[in-house]
């Protein structure tokens, strides 16, 4: 009698995530799905629908700007998420110092960027990456040069990822120093006691310790910067000549500026496929260092 | 002896604080420079020699780019879109949270893993297969369309999940004892109880929904329904970019998640920080 009773609460459960269950079936998981089945047509949104197989597929694999797009963000990822940790971590271990005083306001300062509304702020830097803008203004005191910061195929990634790291990296920032306050003091002043130096307790101690939230910095951020679109879209729009076309703004220009529905889709389901990529080699890591 | 290593700590720590400082300043500047640079005129913004401050006060830009065109659209849009989406988004979050948290049922693990799957696909990810969705049930420039998609986040769930845990079985059984509902139980002794972590939620969220660029500018076509980032990224002028125009807008967008983080930084920190002790 009693288990009936349990039981019949234990169902009002479903209740509760039914609307949870239901949006995010309905509007992230169906066209999830819908995306494998899209990327089978030949499809310009208006017209009727061409079955044409993996056409797509093949044709993806041929198209250079597609291969061209896809390489370069997995290049701006892994290199914005290699600074953002490094730098992140650095800008933690300064800040959660006992030693200064007022880091409760340096890290509110530090963590200003990731308040700012993000298209508006690539505003801002696509005008201060101007050849007369400020930004050479300031290069030209120290060198007697300019920086063609958005002009230059080569430089203009480097540009887009120096905002992307401006943009983020106090919010990794927080994320490292919620890690190190985790970490229990003892464990520092008994090193100390025993003589250790900073950088050998760095190394011993914090980072080991640190491990989990490490690893979910650069998931987080993975996924995060890979999806990476208002700072190329406002700043660069993919140039020039598509040096900062990010996949995420190849398969936006394709879908609704050249109506390829079906290419696009092809796109996104490689999105996927990158993404189940990154998670099963980031367990693949996870799972070797546990043993 | 002694004092050489008093010298050293000295010079050590000014040290620490000068980087904390000079990087501080870095990090503060391009904010500074658009301020500064909505109150400068169009001529000044790429002069050379640059000029850090406005060398004459421009204070119309504000005006003009409120009284010129539809600005001021955009920013309602922008609030209607933020109320909506956020109040759906701690609807679903704190009841789905309950419901994984304090009851037992099939299916509860596969339904909570498949909400948490989708944190591996952002909205960026689905522009194309969710405009074909919205298109094919009419809610393509809609409120309902930008509002939707933009409501959900599986931290959410993931977070109120995590927040239910703590709070006791015991209060729920004796309420339950006293002959309430259950839905009426989560209401009076659940959802008071998940004040902070629902205000750390709502600042979390209110910030994505504010900023997110993508998802409305697919949705939307016309002028009518676009949201801020929409408008700042897309505007220019017939002949030439007002700049300072363009500057306090981008000022006009930023200023109320600037006001709400001073008064509330710890919250906004709070939650980037439980996003960071998950699991």
């Amino acid at each position: 009698m009693v288990s009936s009773r349990v039981k019949k609460i234990n169902n009002a459960g479903y209740w509760f995530i039914l609307p949870a269950l239901i949006l995010f079936s309905f509007l992230l998981i169906l066209p999830m799905i819908n995306a494998f089945r899209l990327s089978l047509f030949k499809w310009d949104l208006l017209g009727a629908k061409i079955w044409i197989g993996l056409k797509n597929f093949r044709n993806l694999l041929r198209d250079e700007d597609f291969l061209d797009s896809w390489g370069r963000t997995l290049y701006y990822t892994f290199l914005s998420a290699g600074i953002l940790i490094v730098l992140s971590f650095s800008f933690a271990l300064m800040l959660d110092s006992r030693k200064l005083k007022a880091r409760n306001l340096f890290q509110s300062i530090y963590f200003v960027p990731v308040v700012l509304v993000t298209p508006a702020i690539a505003v801002v830097w696509k005008l201060m990456f101007q050849t007369t803008g400020v930004l050479n203004a300031i290069v030209s005191l120290f060198f007697k040069t300019s920086i063609p910061w958005l002009d230059s195929e080569r430089i203009a990634l480097y540009s887009i990822i120096l905002v992307q790291v401006w943009v983020s990296v106090g919010y990794y920032m927080v994320m490292f120093i919620a890690g190190l306050q985790n970490i229990p003091e003892e464990l520092h002043e008994s090193a100390m006691i025993d003589g250790a130096s900073w950088l050998r307790r760095l190394f011993a101690i914090t980072i080991p310790l640190l491990r989990p939230t490490i690893i979910l910095v650069l998931v987080t951020c993975i996924i995060f910067v890979f999806g990476q679109f208002p700072i190329p879209y406002v700043i660069s729009q993919g140039g020039p000549n598509y040096a900062t076309e990010l996949l995420t703004l190849f398969i936006y220009k394709n879908a609704f500026k050249y109506l390829k529905v079906g290419y696009s889709s092809a796109v996104t389901v490689f999105y996927f496929l990158t993404m189940l990529l990154f998670s099963i080699i980031q367990i693949r890591i996870f799972q070797e260092r546990e043993r | 002896m002694a004092s050489h290593g008093k010298t050293k700590e000295i010079i050590t720590r000014v040290a620490h604080y000068l980087v904390v400082i000079l990087i501080g300043l870095v990090i503060l500047f391009p904010f500074i420079w658009m301020v500064l640079g909505s109150f400068k005129f169009n001529k000044d913004i790429l002069d050379i020699p640059v000029k850090l401050l406005p060398p004459e006060w421009n204070f119309s830009s504000y005006r003009n780019a409120f009284a010129s065109g539809p600005f001021g659209r955009y920013y309602l849009n922008s609030v209607v879109v933020l109320v909506a989406a956020v109040g759906l988004n701690i609807s679903i979050c704190t009841t789905a949270g309950y419901g994984f948290s304090k009851y037992r049922f099939k299916g509860r693990d596969l339904f909570f893993t498949i909400i948490l799957s989708t944190l591996m696909v952002p909205i960026h990810a689905v522009i194309v297969p969710l405009f074909v969705l919205m298109k094919r049930i009419g809610l393509v420039n809609t409120y309902l369309g930008i509002i939707l998609p933009l409501s959900l986040s599986a931290f959410g769930v993931f977070l109120m999940r995590q927040f239910f845990y703590a709070v006791p079985n015991e209060l729920l059984e004796a309420a339950r004892i006293d002959g309430a509902g259950e839905f009426r139980i989560f209401r009076m002794v659940g959802m008071p109880l998940s004040r902070v972590a629902v205000v750390s939620l709502i600042i979390f969220h209110s910030q994505y929904v504010w900023k997110n660029l993508i998802w409305p500018l697919v949705i939307v076509s016309g002028t009518d329904l676009r949201t801020l980032p929409v408008g700042i990224a897309l505007f220019s002028g017939v002949f030439f970019t007002p700049y300072p125009d363009q500057l306090a807008m981008s000022v006009s967008a930023c200023i109320p998640l600037v006001i709400l983080y001073l008064f509330f930084s710890k919250y906004f920190i709070r939650g980037t920080a439980l996003a960071g002790i998950k699991g």
